[in-house]
């Protein structure tokens, strides 16, 4: 067994920095971490991207704990911050994801299947929501895998709700393409990101 | 919005529609064969791409998360190592008086055994070999030295029951009634790990501090996570959050809570140790 962890990368409490953390509000940032490790997970298709971006969403959110309105839903803000930072890191590196390796790979044969489960491995769905354009893929995920409401939504995105329900239809249509033909991915992207 | 679309499929299956948009997709639907099968398509690839991100939220959280939300930075030192102890002369070997009925081994076997000098702080200090200026930093430093003594004889009661393997004496079997046992450390009930393919293997009773104590000995085929062993003692010392240190190739998680100091000892990385220590904090109440 070797142990991955040394005293470099030891932790300091918040404390011990002078910013102290309400016990309140790292309970309930805690409580969401689970969902917030899934949210970036289907942004990034990265499991260490996804928590690289949970950590800095962690501690964006300490430094604006004050902002955060009791009685508001803790879930939603911590999406937005999220979606936010994750936006932030996409222009600093100004490289899509789905220009480099996700078109490397393909979805399965050309033909067209009736029933996807049956041909369709799950990591090849979370594969396909990589295609997605950044905006249809985060709505995609608040929606359809998180749960919340279009009006929800469109609060932690920031945007109308008219404008979820079209970019909600244009990914799950994109998603049904994908799913569907498989190795016409690229053309799935790009007609996506025309509309 | 266009009726008759995708969109309005979408939004009908999501029951985002209003009565009015509602009946009018229903209406549709029920004119359109197509319109039914569009619909059955788009549901399945939404069970589908929910299916597909079901399972990550049951993974477990690695603790840099759980440390970034308790407002902690893997960017600096632990506070201890800031310390600058100054010996006047070489530690004295701690000498402990064992009681007898079975208690296992004393703080000085344990820490011979790991090799006495071992730590992030880089001392052994003993009450009376701190060259201070004031009772307050003598204070503060007896603390620390005391807090590290924990801390080494942890790691090397940890080292005893890696070593000895199957032939470790166990002063309470996985199979025995440990109540008894168990209540000369206050504990009723020793923490049910097996959700982490961790098993009992049994219970030690040891000194630490020159107090009774407890280390219950975790197994486990996961080579990820190794054997594990969990001390349990009393403490006058004030609360702390869970926080970790190391000795040689031996991580710890201890804390102090309500009069007792517990530290989960083992070789896997921090984040089984923290989900761990979460797990064992709520089962004896603990955190």
């Amino acid at each position: 067994m070797s142990p991955s962890w040394n005293q470099a990368e030891a932790p300091v409490r918040a404390a011990e920095r002078g910013a102290p953390v309400s016990q309140r509000f790292s309970d309930q940032l805690i409580a969401v971490l689970p969902r917030l490790r899934r949210f970036a997970r289907g942004l990034t298709g990265s499991a260490t991207e996804a928590d690289d971006l949970v950590q800095a969403a962690c501690e964006r959110a300490l430094a604006r704990e004050h902002q955060f309105q009791e009685g508001t839903r803790f879930d939603s803000w911590m999406f937005r911050i999220v979606q936010t930072v994750w936006i932030d890191q996409l222009r600093a590196r100004e490289v899509r994801k789905e220009d480099t390796d996700v078109a490397e790979e393909r979805l399965g044969s050309d033909a067209p299947v009736r029933t996807i489960e049956a041909r369709l491995a799950l990591a090849e769905v979370r594969r396909a929501v990589q295609f997605l354009p950044p905006d249809q893929r985060t709505t995609l995920m608040l929606v359809t895998v998180e749960g919340l409401s279009y009006k929800e939504a469109a609060d932690v995105v920031g945007v109308p709700v008219g404008t979820i329900m079209s970019r909600l239809a244009r990914a799950r249509i994109a998603l049904q393409q994908h799913l569907d033909t498989g190795g016409g991915s690229r053309r799935s992207v790009k007609n996506a990101e025309a509309q | 919005m266009q009726k008759h679309s995708d969109e309005s499929l979408v939004a009908y299956l999501d029951g985002e529609l209003g009565g009015a948009e509602r009946q009018h997709v229903e209406a549709w639907l029920a004119a359109d064969a197509g319109a039914r099968d569009r619909l059955a398509e788009l549901a399945q690839s939404a069970d589908l791409l929910r299916s597909a991100y079901a399972d990550i939220v049951n993974e477990t959280v690695p603790g840099r998360l759980i440390a970034a939300a308790r407002g902690e930075t893997g960017n600096a030192a632990p506070q201890h190592e800031a310390e600058i102890l100054v010996l006047k002369r070489p530690p004295r070997r701690i000498v402990v008086t064992v009681p007898g009925g079975g208690w296992g081994i004393g703080v000085a076997a344990a820490a011979g055994l790991f090799g006495l000098v071992v730590g992030g702080a880089g001392s052994y200090l003993g009450t009376g070999l701190l060259n201070t200026a004031s009772p307050a930093a003598e204070q503060r430093l007896a603390a620390a030295a005391a807090n590290n003594t924990w801390l080494d004889n942890a790691a090397g009661y940890y080292k005893l029951a890696v070593s000895a393997g199957d032939s470790l004496a166990l002063d309470v079997s996985a199979n025995s009634d440990a109540r008894e046992a168990l209540q000369k450390v206050n504990l009723e009930k020793t923490p049910n790990l097996v959700p982490w393919g961790l098993n009992f293997r049994g219970a030690r009773l040891v000194v630490v501090e020159g107090k009774p104590a407890v280390q219950l000995v975790y197994t486990t085929d996961n080579k990820a996570i190794g054997p594990l062993t969990l001390v349990i003692g009393s403490s006058k010392q004030p609360d702390i959050q869970r926080t970790f240190d190391r000795r040689q190739d031996v991580n710890l998680l201890y804390w102090r809570h309500q009069g007792r100091a517990y530290a989960l000892v083992g070789q896997t990385d921090i984040g089984y140790l923290w989900g761990i220590a979460n797990d064992v904090g709520w089962q004896l109440d603990a955190i």
